[in-house]
């Protein structure tokens, strides 16, 4: 770890990303995708509590130096959510562990592929993505031909760990055919003190159908500051859930971009942190053409000393007619000490338009406790039970059974009070 | 319905109190430095405390960034372009009673329909106003005096009750505050002062009328009301600027103290020349508004901002004491090229406060309306609740509208509700009107008002009626 004495975080940080990204430049078919983003970092600010997107959220345990260590521990493999899966262990992938159905094609970006035009550095925007890009080395695409539907879910699952600071980026993309139909999972894990840098990118061709999930429980300590960008085309529909739980630094950039008429998107999310926790939630959704329509949930819970951030944003374009876009974000705080900042912004520029979006921050309900108390249920269980209550809706909406019987053990963990409860 | 002539003036109504007024005055060469606030200061026969605290806000000005936050496109406003004091010339010298006012002012204000002479007055209320730089008259001043309330402007109270200013100014806006704020306090030129004893409910409802009349000046007047233990006051703030080409500035600062108990209904209409249809000239109009309640206390803010090229404006509460209550009603309508980025803060800090937050964004033309709130609860606000719904109506397809609501909450207990919707005016509704024969922009403007009602019955009555008007006339030409 070198730190410069007065230098401030960002400058270190901007340091050490250009270092590792010169360090990955080398001569193959990406090369210029690595040169365009190293362009862009060179002439890019990291960020800081000044800027107006990180307001809340502090780079500072990235101090320890992750980005000076690429991360190179092993991890056990958890028991598969699909019948196919795809695994990735630090960013690298492993074919041995791997199996695709047939009617899905995998492209690895290693080198020897260059990537489609649609990963443009514009569409990514933020440092981190733009450093994804510069290191790429082992991104993964998986395509569906047209007017295919895949009946089974594809897991991919990504692994990191270390036993010390080190970072791991990882490349998704998944792309639709005309009419095709998919169903993605998701799923990050985590251990030691590792920041996994992740980009995911899944544009849906017109007619097609995606059903993706962001399963997120990474351990305590590990960091993760992840973008996803979601492009629906014509008629197409997306519906994306995202479960994350809190660790040292959470960072969750979403940006949906509906470029076409016709396209249908709903993200739904829950986010849980305990302990000192930190999760950060930007979620922009962009409505570019006419007629097209998203629809947003997100629920969080904080407790202890957890720091939870939610930015919601909706953007309608000027062409934008026609245009249906709803967000709702309710959170609860569970204990005290627990803190959330909520923003849900609406950006408007026609006036054919339906928008509106609600927000709600409070506790359980005492009366519902108090309820569940009378009838003899312990204080923890009863919380337990209504923090349930409250997620229960987007659970119960879940497609996928797998999930759902994976996410309410990890929720059950997730509402548990650390301290005895009163 | 509405009459041929009514009609005509709705068609034809342009900015109505936009005439230019040819008053002889004392204006100070445009430019800011420490002489011009020295010069201010010594115009006014301030002491030396105050000129220090003028200086030291020039300091902290000098230092500081101007705001890129707010979601306005400007040019860099040039602020030795301004001239800093304008003052009617005939008030220069002279004691300033009501009869020694220049006839030719007092015009000025018949025309605009402010009920300045006693006798005209419309069931007594009291007014101060403010021409440019100076207060020219306030009405009822002995009546007042009575009950105990003081209403004087700001610079002969610095005489007058020198303790209260020292004690009070700047507590709630300190000098460096902001940008705008650090200006104004340097170089405030008037505005109105308001002391309302313990237990005193102010038998009337007071009221200050702003006008920038000048060419090539800015208005920075500061307003600071005090209520007592357990009084209450309703105070009114309607402005005015003539039509000019070229943009004018007006920074003012309002300070609200409610001592325990106390209750401030603050009302404002903002009429301030918007600019003409190509956006054109206007007023920049930089507010900072802000009270703090103390326990039990009560602050409430109503606004409707029709005017201003630029309108950034975010009247503030600070719930300080236990169980205090805040109130945010607003109605901004932009239209042309008019920007509009305003809305409130509520910072609860004790226990059982409560604040509500309506505010109402009409968009029209190729304008711009934002909503900027802030709802902080601190660890401390056990209990505290909030309730926020924001609307937003939009006329035409140009135009923008938007919500940039902050919320933090670090209290379980506190409860926080956030709304916001945005839409055009409904088709089924313009359908019912005219099948009952209105016409459309009359439906709008039913339509419109019907939007604004939560609002304008917070207004006290004459508001709301002056309210109900402007939004008629500025709606003019916004149905395509």
């Amino acid at each position: 770890m070198s730190v410069t004495a007065n230098e401030p975080l960002n400058v270190q940080l901007k340091r050490q990303a250009l270092a590792l990204a010169q360090a990955r430049l080398r001569d193959d078919a990406l090369t210029p995708v690595r040169r365009d983003a190293l362009k862009l970092l060179e002439h890019t600010e990291f960020p800081d509590r000044r800027s107006e997107q990180w307001k809340y959220t502090s780079l500072q345990p990235l101090s320890a130096g992750h980005l000076q260590r690429e991360a190179t521990g092993s991890a056990p493999l958890p028991a598969a959510l699909a019948a196919h899966r795809l695994v990735l262990v630090n960013g690298r992938y492993q074919p041995e562990l791997s199996q695709l159905p047939e009617n899905v094609s995998l492209t690895r970006f290693d080198g020897g592929e260059a990537l489609a035009a649609e990963t443009t550095d514009d569409t990514l925007r933020t440092p981190f993505a733009w450093l994804n890009n510069a290191t790429l080395h082992d991104g993964l695409q998986l395509t569906v031909a047209d007017d295919t539907v895949v009946a089974a879910p594809i897991e991919v699952l990504l692994l990191a760990s270390d036993t010390e600071a080190a970072h791991c980026h990882t490349r998704l993309r998944v792309s639709l055919g005309r009419h095709s139909k998919l169903t993605v999972i998701e799923r990050y894990a985590a251990s030691g003190p590792v920041l996994t840098n992740a980009v995911t990118e899944l544009v849906a061709a017109p007619g097609s159908s995606l059903t993706h999930y962001r399963l997120q429980a990474e351990n305590a300590e590990s960091l993760h500051i992840g973008t996803l960008v979601i492009a629906p085309q014509r008629d197409s529909q997306v519906q994306s859930f995202q479960l994350m739980q809190g660790n040292a630094l959470r960072r969750n950039d979403v940006r949906a971009i509906l470029a076409e008429s016709g396209a249908q998107l709903a993200l739904n999310g829950i986010f849980v942190g305990r302990g000192t926790t930190h999760i950060d939630n930007q979620i922009t959704v962009e409505h570019r053409a006419p007629h097209s329509h998203s629809e947003q949930l997100y629920k969080g819970m904080g407790g202890d000393s957890a720091k939870l951030v939610f930015n919601g944003r909706i953007h309608i374009f000027a062409g934008a007619k026609g245009t249906n876009a709803d967000l709702s974000n309710n959170n609860l705080l569970l204990t005290p000490g627990a803190e959330i900042n909520t923003k849900p912004e609406l950006e408007i520029y026609n006036d054919d338009v339906k928008c509106s979006h609600g927000t709600t921050c409070g506790q359980l309900d005492a009366g519902a406790l108090f309820y569940l108390r009378s009838r003899g249920v312990e204080a923890a269980e009863a919380k337990r039970m209504l923090g349930f209550g409250f997620v229960n809706e987007l659970l119960a909406a879940l497609p996928d059974e797998a999930v759902v019987e994976w996410a309410r053990p990890w929720l059950e963990q997730a509402l548990t009070d650390a301290e005895p409860v009163a | 319905m509405s009459s041929q002539a009514e009609l005509d003036k709705l068609i034809h109504g342009d900015y109505e109190a936009g005439f230019i007024s040819a008053i002889e005055s004392d204006t100070l060469p445009p430019g800011l430095n420490e002489d011009v606030v020295r010069f201010i200061s010594e115009k006014k026969g301030e002491p030396e405390w105050l000129l220090e605290w003028r200086l030291a806000a020039y300091r902290r000005w000098l230092s500081m960034p101007v705001p890129q936050w707010a979601h306005l496109e400007h040019p860099p406003v040039d602020f030795n372009e301004i001239s800093y004091y304008s003052a009617p010339k005939s008030m220069s010298d002279g004691p300033k009673s009501l009869d020694e006012v220049d006839p030719e002012l007092l015009r000025i204000y018949e025309k605009l329909g402010i009920p300045l002479h006693e006798q005209e007055m419309l069931a007594g209320v009291a007014v101060d106003a403010v021409f440019d730089s100076v207060s020219v008259g306030t009405t009822f001043k002995a009546k007042l005096l009575e009950a105990g309330v003081i209403f004087c402007p700001i610079s002969e109270a610095v005489h007058t009750y020198p303790e209260l200013i020292k004690k009070y100014l700047g507590t709630v806006v300190p000098q460096g505050d902001n940008y705008y704020a650090a200006l104004n306090s340097a170089v405030f030129s008037d505005g109105s002062f308001v002391y309302i004893p313990k237990g005193v409910r102010c038998p009337m409802e007071l009221s200050t009328y702003f006008r920038i009349n000048e060419a090539k000046t800015g208005q920075f007047e500061r307003t600071l009301i005090v209520a007592d233990e357990g009084s209450y006051v309703s105070y009114l703030e309607g402005c005015t600027a003539p039509m000019r080409d070229e943009n004018q500035m007006h920074a003012a600062v309002v300070e609200l103290v409610a001592l325990p108990g106390a209750e401030i209904k603050y009302s404002t209409v903002q009429n301030w020349y918007p600019g003409d249809a190509e956006g054109k000239g206007g007023i920049y109009n930089f507010v900072t508004k802000r009270g703090v309640c103390h326990d039990d206390a009560k602050i409430s803010w109503t606004q409707v901002e029709t005017g201003s090229a630029i309108t950034w404006k975010y009247p503030s509460v600070i719930l300080r004491g236990d169980n205090a209550i805040g109130e945010f009603y607003s109605v901004a309508l932009t239209r042309n090229l008019q920007q509009a980025d305003t809305g409130t803060k509520m910072i609860h800090l004790g226990k059982n406060t409560k604040s509500t937050i309506i505010s109402k964004g009409i968009s029209a033309g190729r304008s711009s309306n934002v909503y900027r709130g802030l709802v902080r609860m601190s660890p401390r606000a056990e209990n505290a609740r909030n309730f926020t719904q924001c609307d937003s109506l939009l006329l035409g397809d140009q135009c923008a509208a938007h919500t940039f609501p902050y919320i933090e909450s670090r209290n379980p207990s506190a409860m926080i509700e956030h709304e916001a919707t945005t839409s055009k005016v409904s088709d089924d509704q313009m359908f019912l009107c005219r099948s009952r024969g209105i016409d459309p922009e009359k439906a709008v403007s039913i339509i419109v008002n019907g939007f604004c009602k939560e609002v304008f019955k917070e207004l006290p009555m004459e508001f709301a009626v002056e309210a109900g008007k402007l939004l008629e006339v500025s709606l003019e030409g916004a149905v395509g």
